[in-house]
């Protein structure tokens, strides 16, 4: 990786701790300075698309291919899209506290992954790659902010921070609102996996060959199509249904994140 | 619990239904959704599990059909279901989308085919049909005129440019050129290229008696298969090895290259009784005839697609996705994203 491009990436990586950090604390100590939160959080972004601008225009393809790329791209589309709810939705800016984390997770293993350049397929050619890959990480990026409410949720009916959260909606309305996101989800979702099989139809002749990154992501969609389906039918409780949003996260980043880099199918990393 | 919330949806008031309609609202339950949800889950993993292909996918055929009995049910005994027109499109397109697949199953083929450069399109390979295939493969017709396949260094693949000539509806002949994300679609049939392709030595015999033939030897994948140009072929009964001797790097791993044919090289032929070498134009004279190794052409691979289903299934996905949204929006419209902001 470029001296320059490494550069930016650590100073954007500054960027997302300090916005992180100070999220937290001002959740904790009860007095977050939002606009420093936002301001910081964007600069990350900023940063951070500079740094994958550069690499990209240096390398000719996107951040596709490489578990660095990957990281690092959805770490890009994450933040952007909780800085859009973060500013949006200004009731549920306390959620940083648990949206932040997870991306700092990301930042860790994204740090820690090599940056070689990876081979860009030619069957990743195609407008498709875009629009598909566009889908997932909207997709990804509504069901990140709907944990963060959830995580709300869950973290109160524990015990923990109920004061600290005491400025955010009531359980019964972040449930509402967290599966607002979880219904776009599945709307990005389904346009993912179709926008997904017309480009396999013309790579590889199919559109559809039990491919596991395909399988899972489909497994993830039925997942969520449970989820979506238990609200309406059980009316169970606000914490039933968030332990329902964190268990459709935790597979769709194992389908996004692990299984790519564990199968051998021509369909890798493109996420 | 639940025919009371259908019995209010209705308005028929809370008395339990009697016979057909006791099972009808059974099987449109919304915890029979659920249930059928799981099942398909269990399904997909199952398929996944044994490789998705054959018989194993026939496992989606009761959580499927299920969840059709479910949705049909809930259509006829649920007027509150009906009247919300976007929701009742999203999951006819869903059922729409179930028939499709099932149909598509049924009729849809997948082979693979290689053709000489020079050559015609003659027939399929490794051919994997739905039961009520009945397409017009017979009738296709197609030249391949040669192709270009680019290469980076360490062999990276590049652009496959493949020209093809055809002959249309109306009998006029077309060029045109496939490759990578354009296939070849003749009678619905879609003729894509395939990373496999190669060599084939060309040979002619003529016998003692009777008319000499011209055929074709084809060699494995190259450069997949660079180490092991070698194949079985059986002439006269007899069975021969036959073996292609390349340049070491015909094409160069450490620089932009191309796929093309060796400017030099000759071909080995192992028989039960002897061991030959021959280069291009020399005749070889065998027990019963001679033998003449005519030369070297490239193969391309194909690999090659047939279902009907797949504009409908577009049209059908299309149409739930948009219904889908068009359900949320009304839904959450009627209640601000920001409604109740502060509350704790």
């Amino acid at each position: 990786m470029e001296q320059r491009e490494l550069q930016i990436l650590w100073v954007a990586v500054i960027g997302y701790v300090v916005s992180g950090v100070v999220a937290i604390f001002g959740v904790v100590l009860k007095k977050a300075p939002y606009r420093f939160v936002l301001g910081t959080l964007l600069l990350g972004v900023l940063l951070l698309s500079i740094s994958l601008g550069l690499r990209w225009e240096r390398l000719g393809h996107g951040p596709f291919i490489t578990l660095f790329e990957i990281l690092a791209s959805n770490v890009w589309s994450f933040s952007l899209i909780f800085a859009f709810a973060y500013w949006r939705y200004p009731s549920i800016r306390g959620t940083a506290a648990v949206v932040m984390p997870i991306i700092f997770i990301m930042l860790g293993w994204m740090t820690l992954s090599s940056t070689h350049d990876g081979h860009f397929p030619r069957s990743f050619r195609t407008p498709w790659l875009y629009i598909h890959v566009g889908l997932s990480k909207l997709f990804l990026g509504t069901v990140l902010v709907a944990v963060g409410m959830a995580g709300v949720v869950l973290l109160r009916r524990a015990g923990i921070g109920v004061s600290r959260f005491a400025t955010l909606p009531n359980d019964a309305r972040l449930d509402e609102l967290a599966y607002r996101f979880m219904a776009l989800g599945i709307i990005f979702q389904t346009l993912m996996l179709i926008s997904g099989a017309i480009w396999a139809q013309d790579a590889w002749g199919r559109y559809w060959a039990w491919d596991p990154l395909e399988t899972w992501s489909f497994i993830t969609w039925i997942m969520l199509a449970f989820a979506l389906h238990w609200r309406v039918t059980m009316k169970s409780s606000p914490v039933v249904g968030s332990w329902m949003i964190l268990g459709v996260f935790v597979f769709a980043f194992l389908t996004f994140f692990g299984v790519p880099f564990i199968s051998e199918s021509p369909h890798k990393g493109a996420v | 619990m639940w025919f009371e919330r259908i019995g209010a949806a209705v308005g028929a008031g809370v008395e339990a239904p009697r016979g057909w309609m006791r099972i009808a609202l059974a099987l449109a339950s919304l915890k029979f959704t659920l249930a059928n949800i799981l099942v398909l889950l269990a399904a997909v993993v199952f398929v996944y599990d044994r490789g998705g292909e054959g018989e194993a996918t026939l496992a989606l055929v009761l959580p499927l059909s299920l969840l059709s009995i479910n949705l049909l049910a809930a259509m006829a005994t649920n007027k509150a279901f009906r009247r919300q027109l976007p929701l009742l499109v999203f999951h006819l397109a869903l059922l729409a989308i179930i028939v499709l697949v099932a149909l598509g199953r049924m009729t849809y083929l997948r082979a693979t085919a290689e053709v000489l450069t020079g050559g015609e399109f003659t027939h399929l390979d490794r051919i994997e049909a739905g039961p009520w295939h009945r397409g017009g493969k017979d009738g296709i017709r197609f030249e391949n005129l040669g192709f270009q396949i680019e290469y980076r260094p360490g062999l990276r693949r590049e652009a496959t440019q493949n020209r093809i000539r055809w002959r249309d509806e109306g009998g006029v002949p077309q060029t045109v050129e496939i490759g990578d994300q354009v296939p070849l679609i003749i009678k619905g049939y879609r003729f894509y290229t395939s990373p496999n392709k190669g060599f084939a030595a060309l040979f002619r015999w003529e016998p003692a008696q009777g008319e000499a033939q011209l055929g074709s030897v084809i060699f494995p994948s190259y450069p997949l298969n660079r180490d092991d140009q070698t194949t079985n072929w059986h002439l006269q009964g007899e069975s021969v090895t036959v073996r292609l001797v390349l340049p070491d790097r015909l094409i160069n791993p450490e620089s932009n290259d191309s796929f093309r044919l060796p400017g030099r090289h000759h071909v080995t032929l192992d028989f039960p009784w002897r061991l030959s070498s021959m280069s291009p134009g020399e005749t070889l004279p065998l027990p019963g005839g001679r033998l003449t190794y005519v030369g070297l052409t490239s193969w391309m691979g194909y690999n090659v697609f047939y279902d009907w289903t797949m504009p409908w299934l577009l049209i059908a996905c299309t149409l739930a996705v948009l219904a889908l949204a068009w359900h949320f929006l009304r839904k959450f419209a009627s209640k601000p994203w920001s409604a109740g902001e502060g509350e704790a």
